[in-house]
C-alpha cells in the first residue's frame, strides 16, 4: 500500500457534525422535571441520547433525545448507539446566554481526554460519545432555548487522507462484506448488544475478524501490515465520516501511535460502518473505507483543544429556540382540538359547510338566564369565539340548576352579576373564547325613565351602550324573560340591519325565530308588505307563505296587535317569572343557535327565503337543511312546526313608521316610548285606528270570535285584548294552520 | 363470529408480537414499548422523511424565522477546519411517529401518530395532509381520514392525532369474513395497518402479508 506521506496534495479528512434531534417527548419530560423535580436547581444532570447508522439516503446524522433521555438506565433503541450527556438547564434566559460555553466544552473535553489516557474509553467506548445540552425552558410561553455541543478533541494537525474514501464494495469483495457482517453480528451477539460504537477489524481475502477495543493488545500481537478500525457511523455522506470518528481517531492516535511507529506503520484504515435494511434487504456495502495518516507527534499530557457547539439553522454560532406552545400549551391544545372537531364535521358529513361564517360570527346575547346560558353553550360547541352577554340580574339560588353557566358559589353574598359570571364561566370552559359581560338594563316601553335626571341620563347611557353593542356584533339573540325588553333591541337591530334570533318560552311551548332582515338602506325601506293587496285574494292558500324572502319576514312583534308595555304588572309571581318545563330552555336555546347557523350557511344569509313545514320533503336550501322563519315547539305533543309570517306594516317594532321615527329622533323618540303607555306606539303605527275600525265592524256584524287559550304563553298579552281585525285574525290563523298541512 | 371482529388485549399483543417479529426480520423498525408499570404497552415506529418541493421550503422558512435566537454570540471558540460545512437542511427533515395501541372500549387497535421537525416542533394536521400522496387523497377523505381527532396518548400523556376506532370494526369486517371464507390466516394488525397506513404516509411492505400466510 503506497503511503505517500507528507504529500501536500493530499486532501484532509473532514467530518460531518451531528444534527440535534429533539423529540417533543423530550421537551414534555423536561417540562415535567423542571416543574416537579429540578425546580430552581441548576446543577448539571445526566441524560442520554442515541444515534443510528441505518438511515435512508439523504438524512442527516442525528443525535436523538427522547422522553427517555432522563432515564440513564433506559434501554437504547435496537441497533442504535448510546451517547452520554450532561444537561445544564438554567433558570433564566440571561444565565442561559451568559453560561461559559467555552468552559463547559473544555470540561467535557477534559473528561474525554482523561478516559482516553486512563484507558477507561477502551473498556467503555461510550465515554467518547459525550454531549452537552444547555437549555432554558420558558414554561409560560412554552419556548425552549437550547444549544447542543458534541465535544470533539482535535488532533494537532490536519489528518491527511492517503486513500479514499470509497464505498466498501469497491474495496471489499462480496465475500468479505458478508464476512464482516457476520463477524460484527457475532460480536454483538456475544456482547448482548445490538450495536457496537467502535471496534477493531482484521481481515484477509477470506476472513474478517472483529473485536472490542479492550482486546487491542491481543489484537495487535504479532507482525501487522495494517491497522483497521471500525466505527459505527451515523453519517450518510459518501465522502465524509460522521462526528463519532473524531474522538476515536484521537484515541487511536494516542493508544496505537507508538505501536504503529514501531511497526513502521503510519497509517490507519477506517471502516465507517453503515448498516441499512430496506424492504427486508440488509446492506452494509455503502459503508465507506479510507486510509489516513496519523499525525507524527507525541501527545503531551494536556488535553488537546476541542470543538463541538452546534451551529444554529442560519449556520451561525448561536443557540436555537423552539416554540412548542402549539402542542404543549393546554389553551392552544384546547383550541386546536375544538377546531379539529368542527373540521371533522366538514370532512365527515357536510363537506360544503362554511365553518368560518359560523366561527367568526360575533354574537350578542341579551339575557343570561336559562336561554342565554344554553345558547352560549351551543355557540361554544360551534366554535363561536366572540360572545357577549347583557343582563342586569344577579345569580340567585334557584338559577344554577337550570342555568348551566352558574354554580352555587355564584349565588353567595347576594350573587354575582349574571352577565359577568356567565362570561367568566365561558372563559373557564374554553380559554380560547372571547367572552364579555355587561351588567346593564335595557330600557323598556311602558317602564318610565323620567323619574329624575339621573334615571333619564342612565337610560340614555344604556341606550347608547346597547346601540354600540348591537353595532359591534353580527347576530343579536333576544333571550330575555319579558316581551317588552325585546322591543328596544329589536328596533335598533332592525335599523342596523343585524340578524336577530329570538327565543321565547312558555310553560311547555316555545318560539324560536329569526326576525325579517330589512333590505339595505340604500335600496329603500323594504319593510312594507308588498304582497298585501294581492294576498287578500287567497289569504287561506298556502301560496301566500311560500317563497317569502327574508326581508319580508315578520319580527317578534309583527303578529301582535298591541304595543309592548309593562307585562309584569298585575301578575302573580309565577306569571312574572318564566316558569317552564326544565328541558324547554335547552331545546329552544339549541334551536336558536342551530337556526343561526343554518341562516349563516345560506348564501343569502338573513335574506334567505323562509322554509316552512311544507319544505320538509323538498330539496333543502343549504347543506344543513331548511332555513325556517320560526320554529314553534309544543312539548306536550313533542312536536315542532315551522310557521312563516310576514312583516306587518303596523308593527310596533319593525314597521317603517317606527324605524323612521327612531332614526330621525333617536333617544328623544325612545324616551316617549319608554314613558308612555301602550297607546303611544299604537297611535303611531295606526294600530289604534285599526282597533277602532275593527270594533266598529264587529259591533256592526255582532260577530265576536271567541278567543281560545291555545296561543303560546308568551303571546298571552295579545289574547287578553279581544280586538283583532278579521284580516289579521285570518292571517294569524293561516300562519298557524299551514304547518299542519304537511302529511 | 364476534370474536373475529373484536378481540381482547391478549390477542392484540399476540398479533403485535407476530408483526414485530417480521418487522425485525426485514428491518422495518417496529418495536414494542411497555408502559412504566409494564401492565400494557404499544407498538411503535419512527420514520424520517425529507420534505422537498414548495411545501418544504415554506415550512423551512418559517422554521428559520422562528428558531434562531436573535442574540447571536461571538463565541471565543477555536475555529474548526475539520467540520463539513455542507450540512443537510435539518429543518426539512420530518419525523413521523406511529403508535399502535389497544382500545379497550372498541376492542380494536388504534393508530396514534404525529409528525414533527427535528427540534420537536409539530406539524399541523394540514401539513400532514399535504404530505399524503395525491393518489390517496380523494379516497381517504371518505375513508379513515374523516375520523381523525386529537387526543392525549394514553401512555405518554402527550397530544397525538388519532384515527378514531369507531369505524375500525366496520371496515375490517369484510376482511375478516373473507379470510374466513377462503380459510386464510391473517394478522389483524397487518390487514388493518395496510388499510389505514397510507392515510399518514405509513407504508407496509408486502412481505408482512406473505409472512402471515406462511405461518399457517
Amino acid at each position: 500500500m503506497a503511503a505517500a506521506t507528507g504529500d501536500p496534495g493530499l486532501s484532509k479528512l473532514q467530518f460531518a457534525p451531528f444534527s440535534s434531534a429533539l423529540d417533543v417527548g423530550f421537551w414534555h419530560e423536561l417540562t415535567q422535571k423542571k416543574l416537579n423535580e429540578y425546580r430552581l436547581d441548576e446543577a448539571p444532570k445526566d441524560i442520554k441520547g442515541y444515534y443510528y447508522n441505518g438511515d435512508s439516503p439523504g438524512l442527516p446524522a442525528r443525535l436523538t433525545l427522547e422522553y427517555s433521555a432522563f432515564d440513564v438506565n433506559a434501554p437504547t433503541p435496537a441497533h442504535c448507539c448510546p451517547a452520554v450527556g450532561t444537561l445544564y438547564n438554567t433558570n433564566t434566559l440571561e444565565s442561559f446566554k451568559t453560561a461559559d460555553k467555552k468552559l463547559l466544552l473544555e470540561q467535557a473535553a477534559n473528561e474525554i481526554w482523561e478516559s482516553i489516557k486512563s484507558g477507561a474509553a477502551l473498556e467503555n467506548p461510550v465515554l467518547l460519545n459525550k454531549f452537552l445540552l444547555l437549555t432554558f425552558a420558558d414554561l409560560k410561553k412554552y419556548h425552549f432555548y437550547y444549544w447542543f455541543c458534541y465535544p470533539a478533541l482535535c488532533l494537532p494537525d490536519s489528518i491527511p487522507l492517503i486513500q479514499g474514501p470509497v464505498g466498501l464494495h469497491q474495496r471489499f469483495s462480496p465475500k468479505q462484506i458478508q464476512a464482516l457482517e457476520c463477524a460484527y453480528d457475532d460480536l454483538c451477539h456475544t456482547e448482548g448488544v445490538t450495536a457496537l460504537p467502535y471496534f477493531l477489524i482484521e481481515y484477509d481475502e477470506d476472513t474478517v475478524l472483529v473485536s472490542l477495543l479492550k482486546h487491542c493488545s491481543d489484537f495487535f500481537q504479532g507482525q501487522r501490515t495494517k491497522i483497521t478500525v471500525g466505527v459505527y457511523d451515523p453519517c450518510n455522506l459518501a465522502q465524509y465520516p460522521g462526528w463519532p470518528l473524531r474522538n476515536f481517531l484521537v484515541l487511536t492516535a494516542h493508544r496505537w501511535y507508538l505501536q504503529c511507529v514501531s511497526s513502521r506503520l503510519q497509517s490507519v484504515e477506517v471502516v465507517c460502518f453503515r448498516d441499512r435494511t430496506m424492504q427486508g434487504v440488509r446492506d452494509i456495502a455503502h459503508s465507506i473505507i479510507f486510509e489516513v495518516k496519523l499525525p507524527e507527534m507525541a501527545f503531551s499530557p494536556d488535553c488537546p483543544k476541542a470543538v463541538g457547539w452546534e451551529k444554529n439553522q442560519k449556520g451561525g454560532m448561536g443557540p436555537r429556540m423552539v416554540n412548542l406552545s402549539e402542542c404543549m400549551d393546554p389553551k392552544r391544545l384546547a383550541e386546536s382540538s375544538v377546531d379539529l372537531n368542527l373540521k371533522l364535521m366538514c370532512w365527515r358529513l357536510v363537506p360544503t359547510l362554511d365553518l368560518d361564517k359560523v366561527v367568526s360570527a360575533r354574537c350578542l346575547l341579551l339575557g343570561a338566564g336559562t336561554l342565554g346560558c344554553n345558547v352560549a353553550r351551543t355557540l361554544m360547541g360551534w366554535g363561536v369565539r366572540h360572545i357577549t352577554f347583557v343582563d342586569n340580574a344577579k345569580v340567585s339560588y334557584s338559577n344554577p340548576v337550570r342555568q348551566p353557566l352558574y354554580e352555587f358559589e355564584d349565588c353567595l353574598a347576594g350573587g354575582k352579576a349574571k352577565a359577568l359570571a356567565a362570561a367568566d364561566r365561558l372563559q373557564k370552559i374554553f380559554p380560547g373564547v372571547n367572552a364579555r359581560g355587561f351588567n346593564m338594563s335595557i330600557p323598556m316601553p311602558g317602564h318610565p325613565v323620567n323619574f329624575s335626571n339621573i334615571t333619564l341620563e342612565q337610560a340614555h347611557k344604556d341606550v347608547e351602550q346597547l346601540e354600540q353593542l348591537i353595532e359591534n356584533h353580527d347576530v343579536i339573540f333576544l333571550l330575555m324573560d319579558t316581551r317588552e325588553s325585546r322591543w328596544l333591541p329589536a328596533v335598533i337591530a332592525a335599523s342596523k340591519r343585524k340578524l336577530v334570533i329570538n327565543a321565547a318560552l312558555g310553560f311547555d311551548t316555545f318560539v324560536v325565530m329569526r326576525h325579517g332582515l330589512k333590505k339595505p338602506k340604500q335600496q329603500g325601506a323594504g319593510d312594507l308588505c308588498p304582497s298585501h293587496p294581492a294576498a287578500s285574494a287567497d289569504l287561506l292558500g298556502s301560496s301566500l307563505f311560500a317563497n317569502i324572502p327574508g326581508y319580508k319576514l315578520g319580527c317578534y312583534f309583527c303578529n301582535d296587535v298591541v304595543a309592548p308595555g309593562d307585562s309584569t304588572r298585575d301578575r302573580t309571581l309565577d306569571q312574572q317569572c318564566t316558569v317552564s318545563r326544565p328541558g324547554l330552555a335547552m331545546i329552544a336555546g339549541a334551536l336558536a343557535v342551530e337556526l343561526m347557523v343554518s341562516v349563516l350557511q345560506h348564501p343569502e344569509g338573513g335574506y334567505a327565503i323562509a322554509s316552512s313545514s311544507d319544505d320538509r320533503m323538498n330539496e333543502p336550501p343549504t347543506s344543513l337543511g331548511l332555513v325556517p322563519h320560526q320554529i314553534r315547539g309544543f312539548l306536550s305533543r313533542f312536536d315542532n312546526v315551522l310557521p312563516v309570517s310576514l312583516a306587518f306594516d303596523k308593527c310596533t317594532a319593525c314597521s317603517s313608521k317606527v324605524l323612521d321615527q327612531y332614526e330621525r329622533e333617536g333617544f328623544n323618540f325612545l324616551v316617549k316610548v319608554f314613558n308612555s303607555s301602550h297607546s303611544f306606539l299604537e297611535d303611531l303605527t295606526g294600530l289604534t285606528l285599526l282597533h277602532q275600525e275593527t270594533q266598529a265592524a264587529e259591533d256592526h256584524l255582532s260577530f265576536i270570535r271567541p278567543k281560545n287559550g291555545t296561543y303560546p304563553a308568551h303571546q298571552a298579552t295579545r289574547s287578553l285584548r279581544p280586538t283583532a281585525s278579521s284580516e289579521i285574525d285570518t292571517y294569524q290563523l293561516s300562519s298557524r294552520t299551514i304547518p299542519y298541512i304537511h302529511a | 363470529m364476534e370474536e373475529d371482529e373484536f378481540f381482547g388485549e391478549k390477542t392484540f399483543q399476540h398479533y403485535c408480537a407476530e408483526f414485530i417479529k417480521h418487522s425485525q426480520q426485514i428491518g422495518d423498525g417496529w418495536e414494542w414499548k411497555s408502559s412504566k408499570d409494564g401492565s400494557d404497552g404499544y407498538m411503535c415506529k419512527t420514520y424520517f422523511q425529507i420534505k422537498n418541493g414548495t411545501a418544504g421550503s415554506h415550512l423551512g422558512t418559517s422554521a428559520d424565522a422562528q428558531t434562531c435566537l436573535s442574540t447571536e454570540e461571538a463565541l471565543e471558540l477555536p475555529p474548526d477546519d475539520f467540520e463539513v460545512t455542507e450540512t443537510e437542511a435539518t429543518s426539512k427533515v420530518i419525523k413521523y411517529e406511529y403508535h399502535v395501541l389497544y382500545s379497550c372500549s372498541y376492542q380494536v387497535p388504534v393508530l396514534y401518530f404525529r409528525a414533527s421537525f427535528l427540534d420537536g416542533r409539530p406539524l399541523t394536521l394540514k401539513d400532514i395532509w399535504e404530505g399524503v400522496h395525491e393518489c390517496y387523497k380523494s379516497r381517504l377523505l371518505q375513508g379513515p381520514w374523516d375520523t381523525i381527532s386529537q387526543q392525549e396518548h394514553p401512555i405518554l400523556g402527550q397530544p397525538f392525532f388519532v384515527l378514531h376506532p369507531c369505524k375500525t370494526s366496520e371496515f375490517m369486517l369484510p376482511v375478516v369474513k373473507n379470510s374466513e371464507k377462503i380459510n386464510r390466516n391473517i394478522n389483524y394488525i397487518t390487514s388493518w395497518l395496510s388499510v389505514i397506513g397510507p392515510v399518514v404516509g405509513l407504508n407496509l411492505p408486502l412481505s408482512y402479508a406473505k409472512a402471515t400466510s406462511q405461518d399457517e
